[in-house]
């Protein structure tokens, strides 16, 4: 067996799992794990039947829409800034429609920019598979990764970015250009009177040398970049903007619930509701530490009684989430208070369901981009248990707004000290929304867009207040 | 008498004005108290701004521990307890101008690395990363031409608007004061009133407290 072969085949755990009490998969799933020893076995799964597809999406909401949850006046003031912009064009541009966290946020994002007059439009560039595969490198090396950039992979990178230039028309005022993808379409710059901004969504403080400096010249030449943190900036002689990753309050993902939807996911899980519920919301990675997070729960648990959820995906259709998934259910051992759940993509409403029924939300990252799932509980009111790393240190100020660990015994003593202290729990939990509210929505990323454009535009120049 | 008192037209009408902002990330940071001194010698005043007076209206919900980025980066970052109290006891209110402000701060954190040498090299767990403003001043249809008028509307402006009239004016008007107060001293001759508002204490209290506290004020004087 080669070293390739070991990482690819998860070994099979020592004995069959225990832990895992439940586990939601599709049938296709069930059938395909059935068939493939990849996965490890699971004993005692309750089955609970999901859609084998993602369900239809909603229509998008109405800037009205979240009066109810930002206030009249916030909306008043984002139409106001808007109206300088009446009738200017936008054309943003990534690499994917579908899937992934900045589709998801585009598709956010333009109905509303339509809606105020700022008309937005959204292209996508295309490329052939060995594209795609120097991209998905360049990710990779770009945080930090192993990789061995070539002459022949940079020239795929400009190919592909030169026919996606001859194909597309640059005529708006503004271009947006989403990551490294589709960077070298700033060529075009000289061409048109627009303003070219970059957003970089990925976390930049630590890049593969050779790529960011076959990139960087490309990012020197846009008028403004955004990046999510200032921890994840290079030194560039352009301006950088920061503007945080945003969730939408009224996706599936955020909306209210109703109790009854909460308490029957709980019911379909096998979760007791009447004792205190932590729970992880995240893939199975190492990177997300849930190995960690399951022996913070077993000291804790000396001392509280309490219930750990442990739910997300990844673990069916990556060969390395499958291993994760062995080690998880390998630590839990026999625990029925370990309920480990790997759910399909487009289980946006369970997670809701789950995170509202938690008492407490951990993210015990060893490392992370901005960290959503942090926002989300955030904005659930949840008291936050999170790794003090990429961007959740900007989401969890210690002790304000949640608490921020370094270690698995300083996860533990947190959730013994939130589940016996619940009034410090609530207070972090309500400065928590609060500071999703005003930070992290998606109505506060459309304000600083506006804002953005117009002072790219030279409509409207920012005062001196200092 | 007091709906008299209400009902009585200022010489000026009040325009509420609110303002957004965003951030621009400079290319300072400091990963000791050392280069953290040396960076707040040299980074400009909007950068100042940004992690005291700006960062107030960005945490404006918080109404326990949380003064400014500062101290909030010693307490969290550099876990020096003490330098933490002392630049968290910093009062915004109590500078018009920027520089005077950048002196304090300075102050504190030079005075401490004298008598804590070795807190100076010390790494700190996260670096600080200097950023600044670009903000936008942005008239809303809210105008106020007595106090009847004035408590409605400030019940209908954001809380943005309020930290502009309120917390932000300090360094427009280069006076210890703010123009809810300004505008009821010049305009309505209720300079005790005006007095009162700007005693608020804005760091026990959430800006949407502020706003109560101002209509519990103008309320109760009428």
């Amino acid at each position: 067996m080669t070293e390739k072969d070991k990482k690819a085949t998860p070994p099979a755990p020592a004995e069959p799992s225990r832990a895992v009490k439940a586990s939601v998969e599709t049938d296709s799933m069930i059938e395909r794990r059935n068939t493939e020893p990849a996965m490890p076995p699971v004993r005692e799964r309750r089955k609970y039947k999901v859609s084998e597809t993602p369900p239809p999406p909603a229509p998008p909401p109405k800037l009205n829409d979240y009066a109810a949850i930002i206030g009249q006046p916030e909306i008043d003031e984002i139409r106001y800034i808007a109206r300088l912009l009446r009738g200017k064009t936008v054309k943003m541009v990534n690499s994917t429609a579908v899937g992934g966290g900045v589709a998801e946020i585009l598709n956010r994002l333009i109905p509303l920019m339509q809606e105020l007059e700022v008309l937005t439009k959204w292209e996508v560039i295309t490329g052939g598979n060995d594209f795609f595969e120097v991209t998905k490198g360049f990710h990779n090396a770009l945080h930090g990764g192993d990789y061995h950039p070539t002459k022949e992979i940079f020239d795929i990178f400009l190919r592909y970015n030169e026919q996606n230039r001859q194909r597309m028309e640059f005529v708006e005022d503004i271009f947006v250009i989403h990551d490294p993808q589709p960077a070298a379409l700033i060529r075009s710059k000289e061409r048109n009177r627009g303003k070219w901004i970059w957003r970089c969504h990925i976390d930049l403080s630590n890049p593969h040398r050779e790529v960011w400096n076959f990139l960087k010249p490309f990012i020197e030449q846009y008028d403004a970049t955004i990046f999510s943190s200032p921890a994840f900036t290079r030194q560039l002689s352009v301006p950088q903007y920061l503007f945080y990753p945003s969730i939408d309050p009224l996706s599936e993902k955020n909306k209210d619930l109703d109790e009854s939807y909460i308490q029957k996911v709980c019911d379909d899980f096998g979760i007791d509701r009447s004792r205190p519920v932590i729970t992880q919301i995240s893939r199975f990675d190492r990177l997300k530490d849930p190995v960690g997070v399951i022996q913070a729960y077993k000291l804790a648990k000396k001392y509280v009684d309490c219930q750990l959820v442990l739910a997300g995906g990844g673990a069916s259709d990556d060969p390395e989430g499958a291993v994760v998934l062995a080690e998880v259910m390998n630590e839990a051992g026999d625990d029925p208070d370990v309920i480990i759940l790997n759910l399909p993509p487009w289980s946006a409403l369970e997670i809701n369901a789950l995170q509202r029924a938690s008492n407490i939300v951990i993210q015990k990252s060893l490392k992370e981009g901005f960290g959503l799932t942090v926002t989300e509980a955030l904005w659930k009111n949840k008291p936050v248990i999170a790794g003090a790393v990429g961007g959740i240190p900007t989401q969890v100020v210690h002790k304000l707004t949640g608490v921020l660990v370094h270690s698995v015994e300083g996860c533990a003593y947190q959730i013994r000290y939130l589940l016996t202290h619940p009034e410090f729990a609530k207070q972090l939990g309500r400065n928590g929304h609060e500071h999703s509210k005003e930070n992290f929505l998606l109505t506060s990323n459309v304000k600083r867009w506006l804002i953005l454009y117009q002072e790219m535009l030279g409509l409207n120049k920012p005062i001196k207040v200092a | 008498m007091a709906r008299n008192l209400m009902q009585r037209w200022a010489k000026a009408p009040f325009y509420f004005n609110s303002a957004a902002h965003v951030t621009r990330i400079g290319n300072q940071r400091a990963t000791t108290l050392n280069e953290f001194a040396q960076a707040l010698e040299k980074v400009p005043d909007d950068a100042i701004f940004q992690h005291t007076f700006q960062t107030l209206q960005e945490h404006h919900y918080i109404e326990e521990g949380f003064s400014n980025d500062f101290a909030h980066w010693a307490f969290a970052s550099c876990n020096e307890i003490e330098l933490a109290e002392r630049l968290s006891s910093v009062d915004v209110r109590e500078y018009t101008s920027i520089k005077a402000l950048r002196d304090r701060i300075l102050g504190i954190v030079n005075e401490y690395l004298k008598r804590n040498e070795r807190a100076r090299e010390r790494a700190a767990f996260e670096p600080f990363y200097f950023c600044a403003s670009d903000t936008i001043v942005i008239p809303t249809p809210w105008v106020a031409r007595n106090l009847e008028e004035f408590t409605a509307e400030l019940r209908k402006v954001s809380v943005h608007s309020i930290h502009y009239h309120f917390i932000d004016a300090r360094l427009r008007l280069k006076l210890n004061t703010n123009d809810f107060s300004l505008w009821l001293e010049n305009d309505l001759d209720l300079g005790a009133l005006g007095d009162r508002i700007n005693r608020i204490d804005i760091y026990t209290a959430t800006l949407n407290d502020v706003r109560d506290q101002i209509l519990k004020v103008v309320e109760s004087a009428a």
